[in-house]
């Protein structure tokens, strides 16, 4: 049998054009597989906290906050949060997080670059205090009765409650903080309560929720001496390109979790007791530094 | 430790005739090469078991070392991480950078993105999150992960990689090492199985050798082994058994002496009582002859009768006389190699011209001519001569009578055959002594003489006989 020379050429040429469009088929399924893996990945909400104290006491308050969410969003929520005061709001400002935990001061900054308040904490109000060692002669805050050149520790020049509020009140009683203190920051409330604790200082400004976090043989050594007067409380805002209803499950979660048992055991991770109510951004109109 | 030696004949030749021992079927070879084994085995199994268990001490090292490290880098990198400090989570990268063999460490945070690496292009990757403390294996890696946990919760996790090129390296010298102590345990073992082989097998070579001179015939040979062991016993047990057959060696030969002695005397005696016997009545009649002749009144027929007979007596006691001192002068054979068949026939010619043979028919046969076989050729004559005679006078009568030459390898059998009369069954086993023969006037020398020659050839005679029906004699030379 003879067999012709053309038709074997052009058997040739069919499988090789096959092996080619073989050769696009493979790459056109392998890039439609490594995009779907590609989406399949999660996309986290970021829930940023500002550093009021260390990064792993804040991760023990606000992981289980946190992990509630993800359970009722169905989605992955990252906790995070910054080295200072500065570092987180500069990421606030380049709106890396989705969902944001602050004090009412930067709140009416973070208001700016598209943050809006969904919930605050509720209940205990929201003031700074004077914390001494218990066995301190300081009783009370006056003109006078302070030692000059008592050492003063705070956490961050822009911690509301701890350092803004209770310089501020200082002031109103006639202490010049600057002339008549040493003032010394510690970049968080922790440092600044342990810095009292071990004697580094005389006396140290923080909030209520940062000194029950504390171990209690610390708060045991340790006595509040004053008390600013209340202001608007800790506000839980998110952005401004949040779909709808995620914000209102977010608003929903948050708000009814003094209903459920897991949502009590995640605000006693919290140290708030009473959780958090429904806030509004005109409620924050009147807070300046 | 030596061979003492009383006598040293033939010892060469024995030892010669020893078979040769190869060294690979020695006792001292094989001792030598089980105790080599046997050294170099067990040495192997702990060597073997030493070298596992320190290289598992460096694998465990290397894993604990890194289990600790990334433990370590997990605990440093837990504030930094949920703060996002990226400086500080550098700076813990870049100093688990500098641990030994450290190829590569990353931190990510729970999302999967990298943080810090150290290599920096893998930082703001991705990486997916692998099970928590399983250790990867990698081609010269070993990768591990371990997950940063806070209150409960994945947070991220730290990658670190680190190289076992240096724990292989490590490995593969204790591994030689442990093949260079093998090594050395198998020549240290070879050497000291060598010194305790020949400790334990000289005593038996030197035995060896003594039984070799003992084989030889050299019954004087006796062995000096100091040692106490078994083989010091097998010494002495050789001596007195050495001992012993010296004795029993030295009683045969006296006893042999003795009997050979008492044959000599026999055979002279006999000798003596058959030439007594054979002179005696011929010396008789030629006494009764000169008796008679010494009468005058002798009628002269009985005197001529008388000289016949002293003539006829007086010349058979001389030729007893002759062939007896024929016999007594064989000289020793001077053996030659040359044709036999020339020489049978040639006997055969001068049989065919004897009176005695007119009636008889003589032919020889030969398978191979020339045949030739080493032999004295005067007496190999005499000894054909005397065969042939006796056959020829066997066969008063006539007959026939066949010689035959044929050549088996590496014999030439000569064999004379008649028709003749026979010999008596009586007379078959001394035929050829001397002085022994079936005829009334016969010697009884002529066998007698062709078997001393014969016996000088390392041959005899063979005898077949059946009276009336024939005889045939043969004997075997060496064919050449």
């Amino acid at each position: 049998m003879r067999i012709d020379p053309s038709w074997v050429q052009d058997m040739f040429q069919l499988i090789r054009r096959l092996q080619s469009v073989l050769c696009w088929l493979t790459a056109i399924v392998l890039i439609a597989v490594s995009g779907a893996a590609v989406a399949r990945r999660p996309h986290y909400l970021r829930f940023g906290v500002l550093p009021l104290q260390s990064p792993t006491m804040l991760a023990g308050m606000f992981l289980p906050l946190t992990d509630a969410l993800q359970h009722a969003l169905h989605r992955p929520v990252q906790f995070v949060t910054a080295p200072n005061f500065a570092a987180f709001m500069r990421r606030v400002q380049r709106r890396e997080y989705d969902i944001i935990y602050l004090n009412p001061l930067l709140y009416t900054r973070a208001r700016r670059w598209g943050y809006h308040v969904i919930v605050k904490v509720a209940g205990e109000p929201f003031a700074g205090i004077l914390v001494v060692r218990r066995n301190s002669p300081i009783h009370a805050l006056g003109p006078h009765v302070l030692p000059p050149g008592l050492r003063v520790g705070f956490p961050d020049p822009n911690a509301y409650a701890a350092t803004i509020m209770t310089r501020q009140y200082m002031e109103t009683l006639g202490i010049h903080v600057n002339r008549d203190l040493k003032v010394k920051y510690f970049g968080s409330q922790d440092s600044a309560l342990m810095a009292v604790y071990y004697g580094m200082v005389g006396m140290a400004g923080t909030w209520l929720p940062s000194l029950r976090s504390m171990p209690p043989r610390v708060q045991r050594e340790l006595r509040v001496i004053a008390q600013t007067p209340p202001q608007p409380q800790m506000p839980i805002a998110v952005l401004d390109d949040m779909p709808a209803h995620e914000t209102d499950r977010i608003r929903k979660m948050l708000t009814h979790l003094t209903a459920t048992a897991g949502g009590r055991m995640v605000l006693r991770h919290l140290g708030f007791s009473r959780g958090f109510v429904v806030a509004h951004n005109s409620e924050y109109d009147g807070v300046k530094p | 430790m030596s061979v003492i030696e009383l006598d040293r004949g033939q010892t060469v030749a024995a030892e010669q005739r020893s078979p040769r021992l190869s060294f690979f079927r020695t006792l001292r070879f094989r001792l030598v090469l089980s105790v080599a084994l046997v050294h170099a085995v067990l040495m192997g199994a702990f060597v073997w078991s030493a070298v596992n268990k320190q290289s598992e001490a460096i694998r465990a090292e290397l894993h604990n070392r890194a289990h600790s490290l990334i433990t370590l880098m997990a605990v440093a990198s837990t504030n930094a991480l949920l703060a996002e400090d990226l400086g500080s989570l550098a700076e813990v990268t870049e100093r688990v950078k500098q641990q030994p063999d450290v190829t590569e460490g990353a931190i990510v945070d729970v999302r999967g993105d990298v943080l810090a690496s150290t290599d920096p292009h893998q930082v703001g990757h991705r990486l997916p999150a692998p099970p928590d403390g399983v250790a990867v294996p990698r081609r010269n890696r070993l990768r591990l992960h371990e997950q940063i946990r806070v209150a409960g919760q994945r947070v991220g996790t730290v990658f670190l990689e680190m190289s076992t090129r240096h724990l292989k390296s490590e490995l593969a010298a204790t591994r030689n090492e442990g093949l260079l102590f093998i090594l050395l345990a198998l020549v240290v073992g070879s050497v000291a199985a060598w010194v305790l082989s020949v400790l334990i097998t000289r005593n038996l070579y030197t035995l060896m050798a003594a039984v070799r001179k003992i084989g030889g015939g050299n019954l004087g040979v006796r062995v000096d082994l100091q040692a106490r062991d078994e083989v010091g016993l097998l010494g002495g047990a050789f001596n007195a058994m050495a001992e012993s057959l010296q004795r029993i060696s030295d009683q045969v030969r006296s006893e042999h002496e003795k009997r050979t002695d008492a044959e000599r005397l026999a055979c002279v005696g006999e000798l003596s009582a058959s030439i007594a016997h054979e002179i005696r009545n011929p010396l008789s009649a030629v006494i009764n002859s000169v008796k008679l002749l010494d009468r005058s009144n002798l009628p002269v027929s009985d005197r001529a009768q008388a000289i016949a007979i002293l003539n006829t007596e007086s010349l058979r006691l001389q030729r007893i006389l002759n062939d007896f001192l024929d016999f007594a002068r064989i000289r020793e054979s001077r053996l030659l190699e040359d044709d036999v068949c020339a020489l049978i026939e040639e006997v055969a010619s001068l049989i065919r011209q004897n009176p005695q043979a007119v009636a008889v028919r003589v032919e020889v046969e030969c398978d191979v001519c020339p045949c030739r076989a080493r032999h004295d050729p005067d007496h190999l004559r005499q000894v054909v001569w005397n065969l042939m005679l006796n056959a020829v006078q066997a066969m008063p009568e006539g007959g026939n009578l066949h010689v035959r030459v044929e050549r088996a390898g590496r014999i030439v059998r000569i064999s004379i055959a008649d028709n003749g009369c026979g010999i008596p069954d009586h007379l078959l086993d001394k035929i050829v002594r001397p002085f022994v023969t079936g005829r009334k006037h016969g010697t009884g020398l002529g066998l007698s003489i062709a078997q001393r020659i014969l016996m000088q050839h390392g041959t005899s005679l063979s005898i077949v006989s059946h009276v009336n029906v024939g005889t045939e004699i043969s004997f075997d030379l060496e064919a050449v």
